[in-house]
C-alpha cells in the first residue's frame, strides 16, 4: 500500500511539473502590444508568403520598423496610429485593429480606383417602385431586363426571397445583378445566390488554412464545388456589375460566377479579399482582424488582390452627364445581343 | 467490453501489490445519490479565440451516485458523475467576453480497501465523456469553439469517517487522472466554415497527459442530519489541452453544497410487505 501512495505522489509531482498550459502573454506596453500583434501576424496569417512575393512584403523588417517607432511616453491614441500602420503594410482589408475610438485600416483596394459607381444615377434606374426582397431591391426595366442590386452579403436573403425574385423576373430577356459597392458579408449567402446559375455541379475554386505557425504552413487546398439550387434557378443570360468595391464575400460571389455558363461579369476588378478573417486580440484589450483561410479559383489562383471582369468597362462621366449608367446600359446591350 | 476492460483496470492495484482487500460491507443494495450545486471562479483560455486569459465566475451542477456491486466479494463500486457548468468570463481589460458551458458525465469501478478503522481507500477506472462550448462576444469568424471528448481515467479515493461528539462525519478526497481518450479540435487556423464544407483535418485528436493535461479532484465533508446528510465540498476542476498548436486550459475552483440521499430499490414482495428504507 505504501508503494500505492508513491505512486500517486509520484503523479502529483509529474502534474505539478508539466503544470498549466499556458501561451506567453505579452505586457500592456507599446512593446508588448507591437510585439503581441506583430506575433499574431508572423504565426497566423494566411498570406506572408504570397505578399512577400507579390508586393515584395518583408515582415520581419515591418518588425524592427515600426518598434523604432516607439516611446514609454506615447498615449494610447499614437500608440493605436503605430500599430495600424504596421497592419496596413499587409494591404488587406480583412485586416483590422479595433479600439473602442477607432478602427485601424488599409482600404487602399477601393480607396485608390475610381468608384464606377454613381449611387444617384443607379438610383433612378430603380425608380420609385423598386421591390424589395431582404437585401435586394429589383425591377424590370423598360426593356425588359431585370434589374437587381444587392449591396450587402450581411443582409439576410433567404431561399423564399430568391425563389419570389427569379420568379417575378421569370419573363425578363435577360438579368442585371448589380453588386457594385457590395463589401461582403456572409459567404453561406453568396453560395446560395450564385447556386441559383448553374444546373450542374462546378468547382469554382479551392481552400486552405494555416496548419501551423510557419508562414508556409497551410493545409492542402479543398475543393469547393457549387452546387446547383434544387430551386428555382435562372436558365436565361446574365450579367454581374463589378467594381474595387466588390469585396469578400461579394469577391467570392464573382467568382463563383465566373463559373456558371449563362453568366459575365461587367465592370472594373474586384477589390478582393480572398482571406477568411480571424479575429484575436491584444493586451491592451484591442481587437485584431486577419486573413486565417485562403480561397484560390478554379485554377487555383490568388484572388486576394481581385478578380478581372469578363467584360471590362469604365463609367463615362459624358454618360453620367446625360444621365447614364455606361455599365448598366452596356449590360443591356451585350444581355440583347445574346438574346 | 467495456466493463470487462474496467474490472480489468480496478483490478490492477491489486495485481500489482497482491494485497488482500480487507473486508467490506456486504452489498445491501443501497444507492448514495449526492446532489450539488456550486459557485466558484474560473479561469478560460483557448488560442483559436484569443491568446488572452479570461477569468471569472462559474456556476455548477453535480451530481453523483454510487453503489456497492456484488462482485469482487462486495468490494467493488459503481460510480457515477454527471456535471455541468456555465462561467462568464472577461479578459483583463474587460473588453471582450466568453460565455461557456459544458456537460459531462463519467462512471466507473472502484476496488475497495479498509485501511484502518474509519480509513477506506476506493481506486479504479472512469469512463466519461464530455460535450461543451464556450462563445467569444467579440470575434466574427471565429466566435466559438465547439468541446467534445471521451476518455478514460484513473481515480482514487480516501474515504474517512470520524465522530464528533457521536456524530459521523464522512470526509473524503477524490482525484481523477485522464490517461487516454479522443477529442475533437479544429486544426490551428482551420475555420467552422471549412469543416461546415467537410474539411477534415486530423480534427479527431488523442489525448494522454503529454497533450492533455487534466485533473478532477474534490475534497467534500458529508454532515448527518435529522432527515438528511449536508455534503459541503472544493471541486478543483483542471482540463488542458495543447493539440493542432492551439492552447486550451479550463481552469474552475468551485464551493459546492448539495444534499446526500441513500436509496434502496425494493423488490416486489419488499413492496407489497409494505419494506420501507
Amino acid at each position: 500500500m505504501t508503494r500505492l501512495f508513491h505512486l500517486l505522489a509520484l503523479a502529483g509531482l509529474l502534474f505539478t511539473a508539466l503544470s498549466c498550459v499556458q501561451e506567453e502573454e505579452f505586457k500592456d506596453t507599446p512593446e508588448g502590444n507591437l510585439d503581441a500583434l506583430w506575433q499574431i501576424i508572423d504565426e497566423r496569417y494566411c498570406f506572408l508568403d504570397y505578399k512577400a512575393q507579390a508586393i515584395g512584403l518583408d515582415w520581419n523588417a515591418v518588425h524592427h520598423k515600426y518598434r523604432s517607432r516607439l516611446s514609454d511616453q506615447m498615449s494610447r491614441l499614437q500608440l493605436f496610429e503605430v500599430l495600424s500602420d504596421m497592419l496596413a503594410e499587409l494591404r488587406d482589408g480583412h485586416v483590422n485593429l479595433y479600439s473602442s475610438a477607432d478602427v485601424g485600416r488599409n482600404w487602399s483596394w477601393k480607396d485608390d480606383y475610381p468608384a464606377q459607381l454613381d449611387h444617384e444615377l443607379r438610383e433612378t434606374y430603380l425608380g420609385t417602385d423598386y421591390r424589395i426582397a431582404a437585401g435586394l431591391r429589383y425591377r424590370i426595366l423598360d426593356d425588359n431586363i431585370g434589374y437587381l442590386v444587392y449591396d450587402d452579403f450581411s443582409a439576410g436573403l433567404g431561399e423564399g426571397n430568391l425563389d419570389d425574385v427569379l420568379y417575378a423576373l421569370r419573363l425578363c430577356d435577360g438579368l442585371i445583378i448589380d453588386v457594385r459597392g457590395n463589401g461582403g458579408g456572409m459567404l453561406t449567402t453568396a453560395e446560395r445566390f450564385s447556386s441559383r446559375f448553374t444546373n450542374e455541379r462546378r468547382l469554382v475554386g479551392y481552400i486552405s488554412h494555416k496548419r501551423g505557425k510557419g508562414h508556409s504552413d497551410l493545409s492542402k487546398p479543398m475543393a469547393e464545388y457549387l452546387e446547383p439550387s434544387g430551386r428555382v434557378r435562372w436558365q436565361k443570360p446574365a450579367i454581374v456589375l463589378t467594381n474595387r468595391e466588390c469585396y469578400s464575400a461579394t469577391n467570392t460571389f464573382v467568382r463563383n460566377m465566373q463559373q456558371c455558363p449563362l453568366v459575365q461579369t461587367l465592370g472594373d476588378q474586384t477589390g478582393g479579399g480572398s482571406g477568411m478573417p480571424f479575429s484575436s486580440e491584444l493586451p491592451s484589450g484591442w481587437l485584431v482582424r486577419y486573413s486565417a483561410c485562403v480561397m484560390y479559383d478554379a485554377e487555383m489562383q490568388q484572388i486576394e488582390f481581385g478578380i478581372q471582369p469578363d467584360i471590362p468597362c469604365t463609367l463615362d462621366s459624358a454618360d453620367v452627364a446625360r444621365g447614364r449608367d455606361t455599365l448598366i446600359e452596356t449590360a443591356r446591350q451585350v444581355l440583347h445581343q445574346a438574346r | 467490453m467495456r466493463h470487462t476492460l474496467l474490472y480489468i483496470i480496478c483490478m490492477l492495484p491489486t495485481l500489482l501489490w497482491g494485497q488482500t482487500p480487507t473486508a467490506s460491507r456486504t452489498p445491501d443494495g443501497t444507492t448514495l445519490v449526492a446532489t450539488l450545486v456550486g459557485a466558484g471562479i474560473s479561469r478560460q483560455q483557448d488560442t483559436y479565440l484569443s491568446p488572452l486569459d479570461y477569468r471569472g465566475p462559474q456556476l455548477s451542477f453535480l451530481r453523483e451516485t454510487l453503489h456497492l456491486t456484488r462482485r469482487a466479494g462486495g468490494r467493488l463500486s459503481f460510480q457515477s458523475f454527471l456535471q455541468g457548468a456555465l462561467s462568464y468570463t472577461e479578459n483583463r481589460p474587460s473588453t471582450a467576453c466568453d460565455w461557456g458551458g459544458r456537460l459531462g458525465y463519467d462512471a466507473g469501478w472502484h476496488y475497495h480497501w479498509h485501511l484502518a478503522h474509519g480509513l477506506q481507500l476506493m481506486a479504479g477506472g472512469m469512463v466519461g465523456t464530455d460535450i461543451g462550448f464556450l462563445y467569444n462576444d467579440r470575434n466574427r469568424n471565429n466566435p466559438a469553439q465547439a468541446r467534445l471528448n471521451a476518455d478514460v481515467s484513473a481515480s482514487a479515493a480516501l474515504r474517512y469517517t470520524l465522530h464528533l461528539r457521536r456524530l459521523p462525519l464522512v470526509l473524503r478526497y477524490q482525484a481523477r487522472l485522464p490517461l487516454a481518450g479522443l477529442m475533437f479540435s479544429p486544426a490551428y487556423g482551420q475555420s467552422y466554415y471549412e469543416i461546415s464544407q467537410g474539411s477534415r483535418d486530423h480534427n479527431v485528436v488523442p489525448t494522454c497527459p503529454v497533450n492533455a493535461l487534466s485533473l478532477w479532484q474534490t475534497v467534500a465533508i458529508d454532515i448527518p442530519m435529522r432527515r438528511y446528510t449536508l455534503r459541503l465540498a472544493y471541486l478543483d476542476d483542471i482540463r488542458q489541452s495543447h493539440v493542432n498548436h492551439i492552447k486550451v486550459h479550463d481552469i474552475s475552483r468551485q464551493l459546492m453544497v448539495g444534499v446526500v440521499r441513500h436509496f434502496r430499490l425494493l423488490k416486489k414482495a419488499e413492496r407489497e410487505e409494505g419494506g420501507d428504507l
